[in-house]
């Protein structure tokens, strides 16, 4: 078996229950790239992520969100109400054979449930259980309503993400929240880091644990210098245009480029950067004064001014060339520089097509297959991805699921006429 | 001792990991895999190649010696819980002790650059023959197959050519703002130590180790969300939207001033029901009855003027009453915390022992980043086994290759004379 099989059946033979909202979806998506076997549990009006765009036809169809899709690849759909009284009977029994329970949402629901999971792993001790809730399940702000733009504002990461502030040090633009649901993100790393710990306890210890994790405090951890200039040197980072938050002004990393594009040169203003940026100049025929006597004497008589100087070098050798020119240029300079692309132009690069990173799905409705990154590492040579379908029809797999728990089609027409299903 | 008052085993006991790594996104793995319980080693040198620069990133503990490399507090708070041993890779007796400790170990984690090891001659091939069972974790910027494969990067770069840069901001003509820090450091780290786990939990019913290659660029594509997907389906670039909702209806949805320099309150409304509870709660100002925001369709069509308007009717309020008030109905609103209110006035943090002290032998006891979940039944402690901050350089040397590769005082003394550790 390769080591990229290996890894994609990792936790193969494992059950995953995953309940609730959004917010623990990506937690069950990563749990099915390595193996696990996912049912999502979303109602009969289906996962929150069916009702959010984008559609992939003109009108909304919780059938065809590519929310809901991207983030429920390779699980299993059934339309347990899990809420409802007359689910109890049938969730106990699927979990009972469950090794995971996943469940994400505000605290006071997913508490509600988690009386029931505590009940269950009393007679099932082996069973992980993992919530993923704003706050945890206790604490005095765990009832706060919150989404994944207040929760990066609250975690810390909308405070190092913007723009410059003018020349007078005010801010005229709003802290950023980086695209796509990055908090929930976050969180689920995490739920999965948690959750494949609690698999390694399992082995040794014989059971299984709670997980109460909070999304407010994951997105916390995930601000890097931020809380250590606080804690050492009581000072504050400030943000910065498209670099790094800091006590001071850097000098900046985005270049613009002759497409109309940018160029990410990120540096650490090393005399080595500097030598083969000025050789980068030469080879360009770009006109530069680096190795003049003059410059020299700059760099020695006002170091910030040289630093300027050199900037500015940076900007018109940039204006020169497309983004992707300067950024394989500077590669082979072994400069840490990227152009800044849209997502979608990694689909059509060799690097990422020769590494496998996405994945055809097909979409029927559409008539063709979308190409989705299914994950984030190789062996070395193939890739290492579980998916062999996408994402469920609603309750696609009701009837499947239910009868290999042993309930019979009339038990099953039961729970249905009862509004369990 | 009775069965009651056992220690409880940690989950990653008997787990020895050889931690090869710098800067955040390969610490970061191996700081989890600490907290987790494994036993891990850093392995570090004074050269370029193998000192972690990370050492002498500010903040740094007040006092002390300024030259020294044990304290930066943003290293502390990256690696507890880890031992630290020094080991002069260039010299061939550094190599065999390496290769000595790999013998003894489940997991080795690297992220330097790319063919790094393999010069030193100690690439997983070399090492796999030594132990079989080693997963050998391997972190860089693309990945180690691929057009890309030498190519250099650190978080920046990654977030440039992922598309996660592009995606943050403002929409055009502004540039990107960005990530303003290494996103994709933190988040490389989290999947480095997910696949570990799942590594180990596959090793232990196969007894095979494996070679993972992370790509901290595929980290970003990972975490593009729906982006590269609607790009696809509708053959659009993938757009900027600053704070607002990329699909439906939610407006407003942004970041918006408050009273005092550089604060602000992020505010999502998600219905007409939260719509109308906002109007409340900042006191029904007159343009709240202007007939274009009457419905989600018409606040959103006119989401530029509502937002202008509800900043101007924000910028009087002191945040945090705000916040209270916008809570108190139901609204998810959040002011955006900087580092200073989380460490010194988020309640929430506190009660949930976000904080924990730690001991550190130079620099003495400081806070550090806790992992943001609780749990039940299994012991997880950031400080992992030896209960402290990050290593000194060495630290911990007598104790690697005395207590561990069982290696005599005398010899200890000749190695450290000789410059091997």
């Amino acid at each position: 078996m390769s080591h990229a099989a290996l890894l994609a059946s990792a936790l193969e033979g494992t059950t995953v229950l995953e309940c609730g909202d959004a917010r623990s979806e990506f937690a069950g998506l990563l749990l099915a790239s390595l193996g696990a076997s996912v049912i999502r549990l979303e109602g009969r009006h289906g996962s929150h992520s069916r009702h959010v765009g984008p559609f992939t036809t003109p009108e909304p169809n919780l059938e065809h969100s590519l929310c809901f899709s991207r983030y429920n690849l390779g699980k299993r759909s059934v339309t347990l109400e899990v809420d409802h009284p007359a689910a109890r009977a049938a969730f106990e029994r699927l979990a009972q054979n469950a090794d995971i329970i996943l469940d994400g949402g505000e605290a006071a629901a997913v508490a509600r449930r988690a009386e029931l999971y505590r009940t269950l792993r009393a007679s099932h001790p082996r069973l992980i259980v993992c919530t993923v809730t704003p706050f945890g399940l206790d604490g005095p702000y765990c009832d706060l309503k919150m989404t994944n733009l207040t929760h990066l504002a609250f975690g810390g990461v909308m405070a190092s993400c913007g723009y410059d502030p003018g020349p007078d040090g005010v801010y005229d633009t709003p802290p950023i929240a980086p695209g796509m649901w990055q908090a929930y993100h976050i969180a689920c790393e995490y739920a999965v880091i948690a959750i494949t710990a609690a698999l390694n306890f399992r082995d040794l210890a014989e059971e299984g644990d709670f997980i109460d994790l909070s999304i407010h405090e994951a997105v916390s951890t995930c601000t890097e210098v931020a809380i250590p200039t606080w804690i050492y040197n009581q000072a504050l980072v400030h943000r910065q245009t498209g670099r790094h938050a800091a006590e001071g002004r850097s000098r900046p990393w985005l270049r613009r480029t002759r497409d109309g594009r940018y160029v990410k040169a990120f540096m650490f203003w090393s005399g080595r950067e500097r030598r083969v940026i000025a050789e980068m100049m030469t080879e360009a025929g770009i006109e530069h004064d680096l190795n003049s006597d003059a410059y020299r004497a700059l760099v020695e008589r006002s170091p910030s001014e040289a630093g300027a100087h050199f900037s500015a070098m940076i900007d018109r050798m940039c204006a020169s060339m497309t983004a992707e020119e300067i950024f394989h240029r500077a590669q082979a300079k072994g400069l840490l520089w990227a152009s800044v692309r849209y997502p979608e132009e990694n689909l059509e690069d060799p690097h990422f097509q020769a590494r496998g990173t996405f994945q055809p799905i097909a979409h029927p409705e559409i008539g063709r297959s979308m190409h989705y990154p299914v994950s984030v590492a190789t062996d070395g040579r193939d890739r290492v991805t579980a998916f062999e379908r996408g994402a469920p029809r609603l309750g696609e797999h009701t009837r499947e699921v239910l009868s290999q728990a042993g309930f019979s089609p009339q038990a099953i027409a039961d729970l249905t006429a009862a509004g369990a299903l | 001792m009775a069965e009651a008052q056992r220690p409880k085993r940690r989950p990653l006991e008997g787990v020895r990991v050889i931690d090869l790594t710098k800067i955040v996104a390969g610490p970061n793995a191996t700081r989890i895999l600490a907290t987790m319980g494994a036993e891990v080693i850093r392995v570090e040198w004074h050269d370029q190649r193998a000192l972690d620069l990370l050492r002498m990133v500010r903040p740094h503990a007040p006092g002390g010696d300024s030259e020294s490399l044990n304290r930066s507090g943003l290293f502390n708070n990256i690696n507890p819980g880890k031992y630290g041993a020094t080991l002069n890779l260039s010299l061939p007796q550094g190599r065999d002790l390496l290769k000595r400790l790999v013998a003894t170990a489940a997991v080795l984690c690297e992220n330097y650059s790319p063919s790094q090891m393999e010069s030193w001659g100690l690439g997983y091939d070399a090492l796999r023959a030594i132990n079989p069972g080693l997963i050998y974790l391997q972190i860089t910027g693309m990945g180690k197959s691929g057009t890309y494969k030498s190519y250099l990067s650190v978080g920046p770069t990654a977030q440039g050519l992922s598309g996660l840069t592009h995606m943050s901001g403002l929409p055009e003509p502004m540039p990107p703002a960005g990530w303003g820090y290494s996103y994709l450091d933190h988040s490389t780290g989290y999947y480095g130590a997910m696949l570990a786990m799942a590594a180990l939990i596959k090793r232990r019913r196969t007894g095979q180790g494996c070679y993972i290659d992370v790509s901290q660029t595929e980290v970003g594509i990972l975490t593009s969300g729906t982006a590269t997907l609607e790009a696809q389906l509708t053959g659009q670039p993938t757009a900027r939207f600053g704070n607002r909702a990329q699909t439906g209806n939610w407006a407003p949805h942004g970041a918006y001033p408050c009273r005092g320099m550089d604060e602000w309150i992020a505010i999502a409304i998600q219905s007409d029901e939260q719509w109308r509870a906002l109007i409340a709660a900042i006191g029904a100002p007159a343009w709240t009855a202007d007939p274009r925001f009457a419905t989600a369709e018409g606040r959103k069509a006119n989401e530029d003027e509502l937002d202008r308007v509800l900043a101007e009717s924000t910028r009087g309020e002191e945040r945090y009453d705000l916040m209270k008030r916008l809570q108190d109905r139901g609204i998810p609103g959040a002011i955006v915390q900087n580092a200073a209110d989380r460490c010194e006035r988020d309640q929430q943090l506190k009660a949930r022992g976000y904080f924990v002290p730690l001991p550190h032998s130079e620099i003495g006891t400081w806070p550090i980043e806790n992992f943001p979940a609780k749990f039940a039944t299994m012991p997880v402690n950031v400080g992992g086994l030896p209960g402290r901050g990050a290593p000194t350089m060495g630290e911990d040397n007598d104790y690697v290759y005395g207590t561990l590769l069982g290696l005599p005082p005398e010899e200890i003394a000749t190695l450290k004379e000789e410059w091997v550790i």
